[in-house]
């Protein structure tokens, strides 16, 4: 199935209308979803935030619930490829592409790799999040003298809490993998 | 050493932590699992008279609810051993958040829902809320207690020589303050329970760093036997001692999953994790220290108030191991302490990494300073002095083999450039310095608290497999011990796994706590691997075999697996005398020495670290990486404890319930830490190895505020060293008073006539009958979501209760919060036209209402200021999602009305407002502050302001066009009626051709604003300004213009001094601020002249 056609399947406008299946006393519809290029045919609540159909109706536990309301970064995924919070996103409303941690370690396995390598993780907890930032984080280009460079890591970093590491393993990871040269 | 031992290794698990394969508790989906929800009390102090589980029990889902009646007659946990908690509420709750119910329904939604139903009849009291308040002759006593009224337990410590009356000394003292400190570990505690009937077993998945005592605390609870309770192996989430020991919560689940015959899971969503993960022990101390002349130490004296929260956990060995702390660094030759653990009906304090060492640092290490300062020495020098050394009994009876800590303090001086730095800092920088002991697994007060197990097992196919029976909550502990393994049976590491925390498979270990992993589990598996090699030399017989084919001639293998078991006792500790406390009570003891280059924004108060050297002597270490990731994530926690990290109570109840409002470190608020570690082999380690894992929290609160001492020449006692502290300082020091003249500002009166009557019972009244919000812990279910493609089609559908959304980052926070109940959404973020930024010929943007802040981040999209202000928000993610119009139009961010307060905001006129007497220190007005002290809390709207920026509004009748000034109603209120909502937002065309600067200061990178300031103005060839505008955001309920400051600064060549002048006038003029927050008009003065300074420089002025 084409991009395009999975796309126009899932733009959808939903209204309470007689018909909607009620389920657990929730409204909810079904819903076509592409995760990590695969598409998924989910019943999915008004209420479900995509972090919770990720994790408990596709099955997909690596993006993590650590707050549950925007304050943390655990639950990072891509949609089209920009960074969102799955706590916070009404799943519903997703039109998009969806690249969760699964996806990212697949596509980049260099980063998961480079966290090995620089002491980027210690539980792992906020590591998904961590990544998936990381990911969308190089597909931009950094400044080349490693302080500016850190500087912006660090700021577009901060949406990702990391109560293990203290910070340095990840930025040196993400550095590492940029090219500077510390 | 052997193999890849002491050398950097990826984590053997790196490829299941870093892609998502790895199974936390709450990963695991068990078929016909039931979720839990508990009930908790919402009062500080109250004597239960009935809890009414009737309606509850009928309710949709519902299988089971559970109260104290459910467990055996007296039920208590062990913990320390004064068995005063029960597992659910009996009789009285003692804090807000203890547990009195419990509800397994099948969804969560029905959980909480029943939860919500179960209807509890309190009789309230009034309880000791704080340490002062627990002493006062007419408190409330919490428990029945021998030692006194709210007094749980005294402990005096006498060490060493008798105190010796001498004149020809130096002594210093102080009264320090160390506030409650949260793990807000990343993965909350979870449990999975699960009875099976048919063995007579409780399995359990638990998120522990101790899985022995979670199943001896459920057996002995429940009245099983300890085999019938398995803990299993689960991936866990951090711990930093919250989870060495029992959560509390694990017991209501295994009594749910006994009871209800399915499994059941209880994970804590982030506010319970907050509101009942037991914190570190505010410690308030007073501590004197006493030297001769030369600057040898004489004695430490000192008297400690310990706050242990509602029940007894461990507050009497944390005290116990801080006082020891005291009697390890440095060598004085006398040592008395007086300490005494006081009940509050507060939290309980806990296990907390540096384990009451951390607090006594921070005291003991600023005197140190002081000390120094007071006999006009270097204060490296006066360490080195001083500082313990190897060999030597120390006065507690510790015999440490090892101590490189004077080794750390020159590494350290060299690392930071001390010399240098002491001697030619720029104004505002400081330089500060701080040691550190902690231990390697404390012989604590139990049984075989010496000892660890392990096990190992070897397969034909020629791989291993170590058991242990601790837990690796992310140390790296599992590489390590699968390194051991590896080096002494010549194995590669991808031949050794390592099983952990099963305790029905895994042999005998006390878990990760105390520092103990290297040592105990190192020994235990080195001593187990050797065991192994004779095992497999008896095998060869002299022959060159692989370990498969000798396990495969071993008679002892059983369907082809041979196992060796080994224990190791450490014989070299003692248990500590109850009586003296004296013992060496650790093999081997760590050493560290921070030091810290801060720079200190006098304006603002604002502590900036630029530069962060750790150097720790850890033994030698088994795995680098590691090491320095313990260390470094240590010293974070530690700078996190210095600059922000506090928990806030109101009325007993927790304020900074989240990591929007608890200031702990984001990757932007810290410099790369740099670590480094001594030479050094102990005698006693595993391969000359010692303990690290907490050491790293304990130097960086005195080093930082060393530094920030050595920079501003004042010292900050009572940590966290936040920006009100040094302001309200530095105004002191420099003899800087305002004067507000209240009583000739008549709009005023009524205002400071409330708070005035405040403190003398007002407040009281209204909280004591203050409406209630019906108690609901979830939102109404979303009826209805529209994602229109237009406006007009958005508009069409915004009836009925509709209300628009735009982003949703505040709107569903809002839902969780129970401040909006909206069924109803329209989501405006997909309509094109209202997400394009349009230039108009003349100049003007018109900027549509659903424009992500991210693409107002570049400066080139709009305007200077509106970028700056549009970065300085929230993070990276949200700015993705959220829109303009919702950053306008978010509620406001008083923590009270956030977090659950029912507060005049929240539930209306009959409801007091808490930040009046509760602590408004940064997030409430100073300005016109009304019946509710918040503010306007949109950066956005403080840059707009500045930009005379117009707001478009159209709704079903018509369309209307606003200056933003015009906005705003109150705080994060606007005039906005149901049914309209903000299309666009224009710049006029001359904004273009104003030159501007927008600054902010909060807790973290990305926090809201403590106060924010935009200015803009037209310069001409001249250089003098022209139609100032002057924005302070967050100082008042609506963004604040500064026009009396504008109208004096017109025409004129602007300074920042000629400002500030103008500025502290005006403020003084108009500003009626609340008893503490009076600090914020000068930082929000300071902004100003920031921001002065930034547009004159941009300009070439």
């Amino acid at each position: 199935m084409s991009a395009s056609a999975v796309t126009s399947m899932v733009h959808v406008v939903f209204w309470l209308v007689p018909g909607l299946e009620r389920r657990h006393q929730m409204v909810s519809v079904k819903r076509q979803m592409v995760v990590n290029d695969t598409a998924f045919d989910v019943d999915v609540g008004l209420d479900d935030t995509l972090l919770r159909v990720i994790r408990e109706k596709i099955g997909l536990t690596g993006t993590k619930e650590a707050c549950g309301r925007g304050e943390c970064g655990a639950c990072t995924v891509l949609v089209d490829g920009v960074a969102r919070l799955s706590c916070m996103t009404l799943c519903a409303l997703v039109t998009g592409k969806v690249t969760t941690i699964e996806g990212v370690a697949r596509e980049r396995p260099d980063i998961c790799a480079a966290f090995a390598d620089h002491g980027g993780f210690q539980c792992g907890f906020c590591t998904s999040g961590q990544i998936v930032s990381v990911a969308a984080l190089l597909q931009e280009s950094l400044p080349g003298d490693p302080a500016a460079a850190e500087h912006v890591v660090r700021d577009r970093l901060s949406g990702n809490i990391c109560r293990c590491t203290g910070y340095g393993g990840i930025v040196a990871s993400v550095l590492a993998l940029a090219g500077g040269d510390r | 050493m052997t193999g890849t031992l002491g050398r950097h290794v990826r984590p053997i698990d790196w490829q299941q932590r870093t892609s998502g394969a790895a199974r936390y508790t709450a990963d695991l989906f068990i078929a016909e699992s039931l979720t839990v929800r508990v009930v908790r009390s919402p009062h500080a102090y109250a004597a239960v008279r009935s809890i009414d589980t009737a309606k509850a029990a009928t309710m949709p889902g519902v299988h089971a609810i559970i109260t104290i009646a459910d467990f055996p007659p007296g039920a208590r946990y062990i913990h320390e051993g004064a068995r005063d908690r029960p597992p659910l509420a009996e009789g009285m709750v003692r804090y807000v958040g203890q547990e009195i119910a419990a509800v397994a329904a099948e969804t969560a939604e029905q959980a909480a829902a029943a939860a919500d139903a179960v209807v509890v009849s309190y009789d309230r009291k009034r309880g000791p809320l704080t340490i002062a308040a627990a002493q006062g002759a007419w408190s409330a006593a919490l428990h029945k207690r021998t030692n006194g009224k709210n007094i749980s337990k005294s402990l005096h410590r006498s060490w060493g020589e008798p105190l010796q009356g001498s004149s020809d000394g130096v002594s210093v003292d102080g009264r320090f303050v160390f506030s409650r400190q949260t793990h807000a570990s990343m993965e909350p505690n979870s449990i999975i329970a699960q009875w099976d009937a048919e063995q007579g077993c409780l399995h359990l998945w638990v998120s522990t760093q101790a899985p022995i005592f979670v199943r001896d605390e459920v057996a002995q609870i429940l009245g099983l036997a300890k085999e019938q309770v398995v803990c299993h192996e689960v991936f866990v989430g951090g711990g930093f001692g919250s989870k060495s020991r029992i959560s509390e919560h694990e017991v209501i689940a295994a009594a749910l999953a006994l009871k209800v015959k399915r499994p059941v899971r209880l994970v804590l969503d982030r506010n319970e994790e907050f509101e009942t993960t037991k914190s570190r022990h505010a410690f308030h101390m007073e501590l004197a220290l006493h030297a001769d002349a030369s600057g040898h130490m004489r004695a430490i004296t000192g008297r400690f108030q310990v706050d242990n929260g509602a029940y007894d956990h461990s507050g009497m060995s944390v005290t116990s191991a801080g006082m020891k702390g005291l009697g390890l660094i440095y060598r004085p030759r006398s040592i008395r302490l007086d300490a005494q653990l006081i009940d509050t009906a507060t939290l309980p304090g806990g296990q907390f990494r540096g384990y009451g060492t951390t607090q006594v640092t921070f005291a003991l290490e600023s005197l140190m300073d002081e000390l120094a300062g007071r006999l006009e020495r270097d204060p490296i020098d006066l360490r080195l002095q001083n500082a313990n050394r190897d060999g030597e009994e120390t006065l507690i009876g510790a015999r440490p083999r090892t101590v490189r800590l004077a080794d750390c303090l020159i590494a350290a001086r060299d690392a930071i450039g001390w010399d240098k730095l002491r001697n030619t800092r720029p104004a505002g920088h400081g330089v500060g310095i701080a040691s550190g002991v902690h231990l390697s697994g404390s012989y604590a007060e139990r049984d075989d608290a010496n000892r660890s197990d392990a096990a190992i097992d070897m397969l034909t196919n020629g791989k291993v497999r170590l058991r242990f029976g601790g837990a690796d909550t992310g140390t790296g502990q599992r590489t390590m011990l699968a390194q051991i393994v590896a080096g002494e049976l010549g194995l590669a590491l991808d031949d050794v796994d390592v099983m952990t925390m099963d305790t029905a498979l895994t042999p005998f270990d006390l878990g990760a706590w105390s520092s103990r992993g290297t040592h105990y589990s190192g020994h235990a598996a080195r001593l187990v691997a050797k065991t192994a090699t004779k095992k497999l030399e008896s095998l060869a017989q002299g022959r060159v075999l692989p370990i498969g084919d000798l396990v495969a001639l071993s008679n002892e293998a059983v369907d082809g697996m041979l196992t060796v078991e080994a224990s190791f006792v450490e014989t070299a500790v003692q248990r500590p005398d109850p009586k003296t406390g004296l013992g060496n009570v650790s093999a081997s003891y760590n050493f560290a020495a921070h030091a810290a280059h801060v720079k200190v924004d006098t304006r603002t108060g604002k502590v900036e670290l630029i530069d962060y050297v750790a150097v720790h002597d850890v033994g030698t270490p088994l795995n680098p990486a590691a090491v320095h990731g313990q260390i470094v994530g240590g010293a974070a926690m530690g700078i996190g404890a210095a600059l922000g990290e506090d928990l806030v109570f109101e009325q007993g109840k927790l304020v900074t319930t989240g990591y929007t409002y608890y200031a702990l470190p984001r990757a932007a608020d810290i410099p790369s830490i740099r670590s480094f570690i001594v030479n050094c082999a102990d005698p006693l380690g595993p391969y000359g190895a010692k303990g690290v894992g907490e050491l790293g929290i304990n130097p960086p609160p005195p080093a930082i505020a060393n530094a920030v001492a050595d920079a501003i020449g004042v010292r900050i006692r009572e940590l966290p060293i936040t920006p009100d502290k040094i302001v309200t300082a530095l105004a002191r020091k420099e003899g800087r008073n305002r004067h507000f003249n209240i009583w000739r500002r008549p709009d005023r009166w009524w205002i400071a006539f409330v708070r005035w009557a405040y403190p003398l019972g007002l407040f009281r009244l209204l909280h004591a009958w203050r409406t209630h919000q019906p108690s609901r812990s979830v939102p109404p279910e979303i009826e209805e979501l529209a994602a229109p493609a237009s406006l007009d089609e958005a508009l069409s559908s915004l009836d009925r209760g509709a209300v628009p959304m735009g982003g949703g980052t505040d709107l569903l926070l809002r839902r969780s919060q129970m401040l909006s109940t909206a069924t109803r959404l329209v989501s405006l973020a997909g309509i094109a036209d209202l997400s394009q930024i349009a230039i108009a010929e003349d100049g003007a943007v018109t900027i549509g209402s659903a424009v992500s802040l991210s693409r107002l981040c570049a400066p080139s999209a709009t305007h200077p200021a509106v970028a700056a202000a549009a970065q300085s928000i929230a993070s990276h993610q949200i700015r993705n999602m959220a829109t303009i119009a919702g950053n306008l139009l978010q509620a406001n961010r008083c923590w009270f009305y956030r977090n659950g307060f029912e507060c005049y905001q929240r539930v209306g006129a009959k409801a007091p407002c808490y930040a009046i007497l509760g602590d408004h220190r940064f997030y409430h007005a100073a300005i016109d502050g009304h019946r509710c002290q918040a503010v306007t809390p949109s950066d956005m709207a403080t840059a707009l302001t500045a930009l005379d920026a117009t707001i478009h509004i159209r709704g079903r009748h018509g369309t209307r066009t606003l200056p933003i000034r015009a906005l705003y109603t109150g705080p994060g209120q606007t005039v906005l009626q149901d049914g309209e909502v903000i299309a666009a937002i224009t710049l006029p065309a001359a904004a273009r051709t104003r030159v501007g600067a927008f600054r902010k200061l909060n807790l973290w990178h990305g926090d809201f604003a403590i106060g924010s300031v935009a200015i803009t103005c037209r310069i001409d060839e001249a250089g003098c300004w022209h139609d100032p505008r002057i924005v302070c955001g967050a100082l008042a309920p609506v963004p604040w213009r500064a026009v009396e400051t504008e109208k004096a600064l017109a025409g004129r060549k602007v300074t920042a001094a000629l400002l500030r002048a103008a500025l502290d006038e005006e403020l003084n003029a108009k500003a009626h601020p609340l008893a503490r927050n009076a600090w914020k008009l000068d930082a929000l003065a300071g902004l100003c002249e920031q921001a002065v300074e930034e547009i004159n420089e941009k300009v070439g002025r």
